[in-house]
């Protein structure tokens, strides 16, 4: 039986789950007040069932609300060896007044903690901070070091600036120290500078990928990985493919621009071999599927790259069948060595 | 085998009902005063077919234009949404989109997989490669029976 | 005898205002000087004038071309991609470039086309500008900057363009860079010109296409075709596997769209040479050209002065005779509808 480590599950917490781990003043704060961020189903409204499997929703709570069900529909139902939680609530509570948000955040881990990862041995979870406040992100980051079934530190992908900016290194800093990788997940408070606002939620799944591989420029150009050379990233959700041709690009202006990057010592392609992690869902299907394998060739990044279910989401990875196109000889890291060997998981 | 699934007073317009008959699942649909019948398994990924949404043949010829048919005539799987004629249980792909590779089978628009010929989908919709099972549904004696002996059913692998 | 090559993206620009002078009346005349408004390639830290890729300042004459670039090419003029938001002096800045592009250039060399600068905070400006200057047989395609106001081409809002280029029989072209103002990421400013550099071609460009398609611009205007100018190449493959596949699922959001989207980008999208960010492995090299489809969707372009590296001749290098004659050629003169 070959190991499965489910890199992208979704826990959701009701409100009142969180308020009732909130001291006051938080508490009555957030009864009263919520949390304020347009975060992208706000603005581009997920059309199939809220975003979710429709028989992912329990009796009461959110998809992704009941451990049980999770177990029949996920770990249970695929054999799991071990699932990576990613509470993407998490995104707004980061992005609030920081005290207030680092009362929702320890909340939220405490809810991770007592409700999912006290119960099922098989889960791990993304540790929720405030990536707006970084200061209290990395005191929170070394205040959990402790529990490693905290796996990695957890961000969203649109934050207020670009997440190489200097702003966000006590959070790399922190993470480094403690041996926690950091990862990004899509989502934030929504932002459209650049190519413009889209219209559609077509278009802005589809710019998921896009602003994977941006931050991913961002964390290189602004030397984040010369300053922390032990930091470990995974980017979530944000597809695969696109990753070589973004080597060959960036490997090619650096070539010609390096008087303006001082600050690097490597190419662009070194940096993101070595310390970029990818997930798998949603997996790309091209029409001819060897092409998948030679973009995935191209990426020279095979053991790095984990598979994920992105459960309860409708665009969800069933890992029987998700990785078909994936060459035989990669399955096995995919399924699940890369991952265990990322977040230091025990062989089954 | 028939297998009484409600009395049809009992059973509105616009429901349905899941029945359990040996180790099948299968969805009883009603719209309008018809009745469907499909096996509760989706070709694609296996997903629970008949807990998805039904809905109706929408066309549009221009963007902004968003055309319903009058009645739901197909059910979304709950899962990715690919969407199964609910009384052929034919899938319904995009049009101009090439069958799914693999399944070896060719599919031409207004012929469905059997054989027989199909009605010119609306929006110039063509049948995707999968179908899922359907079973023949009847009134008897103010019982709505299926026949899980009647089984139509031809996937693509 | 082969067909002759066609260079699809060719830099041109005035050396400054003296030479659009003739085409502006006084009161621009004096806004100008009075404002001491700038213009050149470097403004809005689009091409530093010392960065390799830059190449030096674009010919500001045929005769300085005609030095560096032979044959038949379809000449880019930037100049007006940051200008200000005063909506009359962008009209009259883009008249003038126009003005200046065909009684300098178009009228004194017949193996030279052009693009038409239109308005880009004005829709109504640029439609008549369309409308008053698209019939010359020198300008070839309406240009547009990659990066749009505030939301992307599909928008309704273009729409009056878009149809006044389809009207006019001329492809609209999107070339890198475009209005700064707003950040070149999504998320923010940078502090890399690398990050620009990728930013503000191969990444919001993907944006530009996938709107275009998803706002049905194609089913409202069947013929229009669309250049993709400096924007790169390499990331077509990946973004049409997502997109392709994202529409299937959600398709009911955009039901005008009738087909796969990469259907549209094969029969409506153009994409030059330039820049060719490609592996170094040959092997890979193939692999990439066969999944983007190069030789339907490429035209030839040297992007003179710009300077990406070794990409473009090593990709004509690795293609057939055929498929180099279909990029070097075939494509462009289809597209742009060219005798040549």
């Amino acid at each position: 039986m070959i190991m499965l480590v489910d890199a992208d599950i979704h826990p959701a917490a009701m409100p009142k789950e969180i308020a009732a781990r909130l001291d006051e003043p938080w508490r009555t704060r957030y009864e009263e007040f919520g949390y304020r961020v347009a975060n992208p189903p706000m603005i581009y409204p997920r059309l199939t069932n809220g975003g979710n499997r429709l028989d992912a929703y329990p009796e009461e709570g959110l998809p992704g609300g009941d451990l049980d069900l999770m177990r029949a529909q996920l770990l249970d139902e695929y054999d799991v060896t071990y699932g990576v939680l990613i509470p993407l609530q998490s995104h707004g509570f980061g992005a609030v007044a920081p005290d207030f948000g680092q009362a929702m955040c320890r909340a939220l881990n405490d809810w991770l903690a007592t409700e999912w990862l006290d119960r099922e041995p098989r889960l791990r979870s993304s540790l929720a901070i405030t990536h707006e406040s970084p200061e209290a992100a990395a005191e929170d980051i070394a205040r959990y070091a402790g529990d490693r079934r905290f796996v990695q530190a957890l961000l969203p992908t649109s934050g207020e600036t670009t997440f190489g900016r200097a702003k966000y290194w006590p959070i790399y800093e922190a993470a480094e120290d403690v041996g926690l990788p950091v990862a990004f997940h899509l989502g934030g408070m929504e932002n459209h500078r650049g190519a413009g606002w889209p219209s559609f939620y077509l278009e802005e799944h589809v710019w998921m990928g896009n602003l994977e591989a941006a931050l991913a420029v961002s964390l290189i150009c602004e030397g984040v990985f010369e300053r922390f050379p032990r930091l470990r990233v995974v980017l979530v959700e944000g597809g695969i493919s696109w990753m070589g041709p973004l080597m060959w690009a960036l490997d090619d202006g650096f070539d010609k621009l390096r008087a303006d990057l001082p600050h690097l010592s490597r190419k662009p392609s070194e940096y993101l071999r070595e310390h970029i992690w990818l997930t798998t869902q949603p997996i790309e299907e091209p029409a001819e599927p060897r092409h998948l394998a030679w973009a995935l060739e191209h990426t020279g990044m095979t053991d790095h790259i984990m598979f994920a279910s992105d459960y309860p989401h409708w665009d969800f990875d069933n890992p029987r069948t998700a990785l078909r196109d994936v060459p035989k000889e990669l399955r096995a890291k995919f399924y699940g060595e890369n991952a265990r060997a990322l977040y230091g998981l025990e062989a089954a | 085998m028939k297998v009484a699934v409600a009395r049809v007073a009992d059973f509105p317009p616009g429901e349905r009902r899941i029945v359990r008959v040996g180790r099948r699942s299968i969805g009883v649909f009603r719209v309008g005063d018809r009745f469907y019948a499909l096996n509760n398994h989706c070709p694609h990924q296996g997903g629970p077919l008949c807990l998805g949404k039904t809905a109706a043949w929408m066309t549009s010829a221009l963007p902004g234009e968003f055309r319903l048919s009058e009645e739901d005539a197909l059910v979304k799987c709950p899962w990715h949404g690919w969407e199964y004629e609910l009384s052929s249980g034919q899938s319904y792909m995009r049009p101009g989109d090439a069958p799914v590779r693999g399944y070896g089978v060719r599919v031409e628009p207004g012929r469905a997989l059997d054989g027989a010929a199909t009605p010119e989908p609306p929006n110039g919709r063509v049948p995707g490669p999968y179908r899922a099972e359907t079973f023949q549904v009847s009134v008897e004696d103010d019982y709505v029976v299926v026949d899980t002996s009647t089984a139509t059913r031809q996937e693509g692998e | 005898m082969s067909a002759p090559m066609i260079d699809t993206d060719v830099h041109c620009a005035p050396a400054s205002f003296e030479a659009l002078f003739p085409y502006l009346d006084a009161y621009w005349r004096e806004y100008i000087t009075g404002g001491t408004v700038r213009i050149g390639p470097a403004l809005g830290g689009q091409y530093p004038m010392g960065a390799p890729t830059t190449g030096g300042a674009p010919p500001a004459t045929v005769e300085a071309l005609r030095e560096r670039v032979s044959g038949f090419a379809i000449l880019t003029c930037l100049s007006a991609f940051d200008a200000n938001r005063n909506p009359y002096y962008e009209a009259a800045l883009t008249r003038a470039i126009n003005e200046w592009l065909r009684e300098r250039w178009l009228d004194r060399d017949d193996r030279l086309r052009a693009s038409l600068t239109v308005p880009t905070s004005d829709p109504e400006a640029a439609v008549a500008e369309i409308e008053r200057a698209a019939a010359h047989p020198g300008f070839v395609r309406v240009l547009l900057p990659v990066r749009s106001v505030d939301t992307r081409y599909g928008n309704r809002r273009y729409l009056p363009v878009l149809q006044a280029a389809a009207d006019a029989g001329l492809p609209v072209a999107l070339h890198a860079w475009g209005r700064v103002g707003n950040a070149p990421t999504a998320t923010g400013f940078t502090h890399t010109y690398l990050e620009d550099y990728v930013a503000n071609s191969q990444v919001i460009v993907q944006g530009q296409l996938v709107s275009l398609i998803a706002e049905g611009v194609f089913e409202r205007l069947p013929s229009l075709q669309v250049s993709l100018l400096e924007c790169g190449f390499s990331w077509l493959p990946a973004l049409l596997w997502r997109f392709d596949k994202d529409w299937r699922g959600v398709w009911r959001e955009v039901p005008w769209v009738k087909e796969n989207p990469s259907a549209y980008v094969y029969r409506h999208f153009r994409l030059t040479t330039e820049p060719a960010h490609l592996p170094r492995d040959d092997r890979h090299l193939a692999e990439l050209l066969e999944m983007a489809r190069a030789s339907d969707v490429l035209m030839y372009a040297s992007d003179h002065p710009h300077d990406h590296g070794d990409g473009g001749t090593r990709l004509l290098a690795a293609v057939s005779e055929a498929d180099r004659a279909a990029i070097l050629h075939d494509n462009a003169a289809a597209h742009y509808g060219l005798d040549v």
